[in-house]
Order: C-alpha cells, then structure tokens, then sequence
C-alpha cells in the first residue's frame, strides 16, 4: 500500500514542461535587464562626468582666488617695502636739510 | 539539431561562461523542465511557475561564473527555485491565497493512469507547508534522497525525514478521506 501510495505521488508529479519559447522568453528577458544595466552605467557615468567637471572647475575657482589672494598679498609687502625706503630716504633728506642748516650762516664777505 | 545541443552540461556551461547566449538558451532549454516542475509544483499556478522560473534563469545568468560543473549547476537551480518559491509563498501568505483552483491544469493527464486521483493529489500537495511541500517535490518528483533534499533544503536529514513521514501520513489520510467521501455519494 505505502509503496503503491508512493508511486501515485511520483505519477502525479511528473515533471511539467512549460509553454513553447519558454527558452525566447527567458533570452529576451536577459537582454531586457542588460540593456537596463547598460542605461543605468551610462547615466552613473554622465552623473560622474557632470561631479568630475564641478570639482575641478569648483578647484579652479579655489585655486585662482589662492592666488589672487597671494599676489594681494604680494603687492602689499612691495607697497610696505616701497613706503619703507621711500620714508628712510626722506629721512636721510630730512636729516641732510638740518644739517644744512645748522651750520654757521655764511655772509659771503670772503673775510 | 543546433551544434549547441549535442554538448555535454559542462560544455554548456563553458560556453555559457564565456558569453555565448545561444549556449546559455541550450542550457535553459536542457533545464526548464526541472525549473519549472519544482516552481508549479510549489506555486500550483502556471503563470507564477513561468514567471518564477524565468527569475531562477536570469539569477543563472548572474552566478554562471560561480557554476563548477554540470552537477553543480543542477543542484545549484534546484535550490535557487526551491527556495525562491518558498520565499514567494511566505509573502504570498501575508496575502489571502485563493483556493489553489489552478491545480486542475496541472495534472498531465497523458500520463496519468488515474487524473482525478492525481488531480487530487498535487491540490492535497499544495496544502502542505511550503517545507514540507518543497520536501514531497524534491523526493517525488526530482528522485532525490533525503541526503540530497537535506543538502538542496539546508536542513538536517532527521527533519527531512520527518517532514516524508507526516507529509506522507496526511495524504495517504486525506487521499482516504476524499475516497471515503466520493464513497457515500
């Protein structure tokens, strides 16, 4: 009986094929996800592409105003420097002038 | 006869591994039948088998490089699409599932001495816990022992062995009753 009931299990599960093309159908879905991925790398690549130009252009902007910035600060040291030599001058001038006029008046009499 | 067709699993799978679609389709084609058994035997519905089914070979696709051998590869498919039709059964169940009416088509009846005893068998089958459903199919329908379902279910042999047993005793006593029943009719 139990082995009777057995083989009445394994006839009722006979292995089923699917409907026809099941192996088309299987192939088309393939290439429907391929194409998916293919379009989803694409638009990662141009998202990447679009940061990829931001950051260096974003790094552009950066390092032209380091830049600026450092000659600014160029052009200040110059300017203090100038200003610096320009006062010492005027102050070799200035001392020139007293000293100038610190000597004893000549009347031009030649005596 | 495609030249595809007359190579072994393994060359198959060679062929297949190094992107050959058609080999790829010869493989679907030489496995469907396994594939879809065991999906239509778990759902008991023949769209959600196909489409099943088409899921197990797409994973494939994916995990061909991961496939050793011929054997490995049957194996491989006979777990993937046992264990995808239990995980679809346990969200399906969240869902009232409706009467397993599509059973009725199931049944290959140009095979089967007795159609409506069979016929009464895959709907009694259906009742079953989706492991203990996938245990009845491995050993009925894919002839294998309960070493190998204990492998392909990951479950010890002991619980294998437990699930035959009950699932055996509530057909063969549901089976009965049915007769019993058509009986006093």
């Amino acid at each position: 009986m139990s082995k009777d009931f057995e083989q009445q299990l394994r006839d009722a599960l006979q292995p089923v094929d699917p409907e026809e093309g099941f192996d088309q159908r299987v192939m088309a879905r393939i290439a429907q996800e391929r194409s998916r991925s293919r379009t989803k790398i694409t638009r990662w690549a141009s998202v990447a592409l679009a940061a990829s130009v931001l950051f260096v252009a974003v790094l552009g902007a950066h390092q032209w105003q380091l830049r600026r910035e450092q000659e600014g600060l160029e052009a200040r040291k110059q300017l203090i420097e100038a200003l610096r030599l320009t006062g010492e001058k005027l102050d070799v001038a200035y001392q020139a002038v007293n000293r100038e006029s610190s000597l004893p008046a000549d009347d031009g009499s030649g005596a | 006869m495609k030249a595809s067709e007359a190579w072994s699993g393994d060359e198959l799978l060679t062929h297949a591994r190094a992107g050959e679609s058609s080999a790829f389709a010869a493989l679907v084609r030489r496995y469907q039948r396994t594939v879809y058994s065991i999906a239509l035997r778990m759902l008991n519905d023949r769209h959600r088998a196909e489409d099943l089914a088409q899921e197990v070979f797409l994973q494939l696709y994916r995990a061909l490089d991961s496939i050793d051998s011929d054997t490995h590869l049957v194996f491989w498919l006979r777990k993937v699409a046992v264990n995808r039709a239990i995980d679809r059964m346990r969200q399906e169940s969240r869902h009232d599932s409706e009467p397993l009416t599509d059973a009725v088509t199931v049944v290959d009846e140009s095979i089967a001495d007795d159609p409506l005893l069979h016929r009464r068998m895959t709907e009694l089958i259906a009742e079953l816990s989706p492991a203990a459903r996938a245990v009845v199919v491995l050993r009925y329908q894919e002839d294998l022992d309960p070493v190998d379902i204990a492998g392909t279910l990951d479950m010890s042999i002991n619980t294998v062995k437990s699930h035959l047993k009950r699932s055996l005793m509530q057909l063969r006593a549901r089976v009965q009753g049915t007769a019993i029943v058509e009986d006093i009719r």
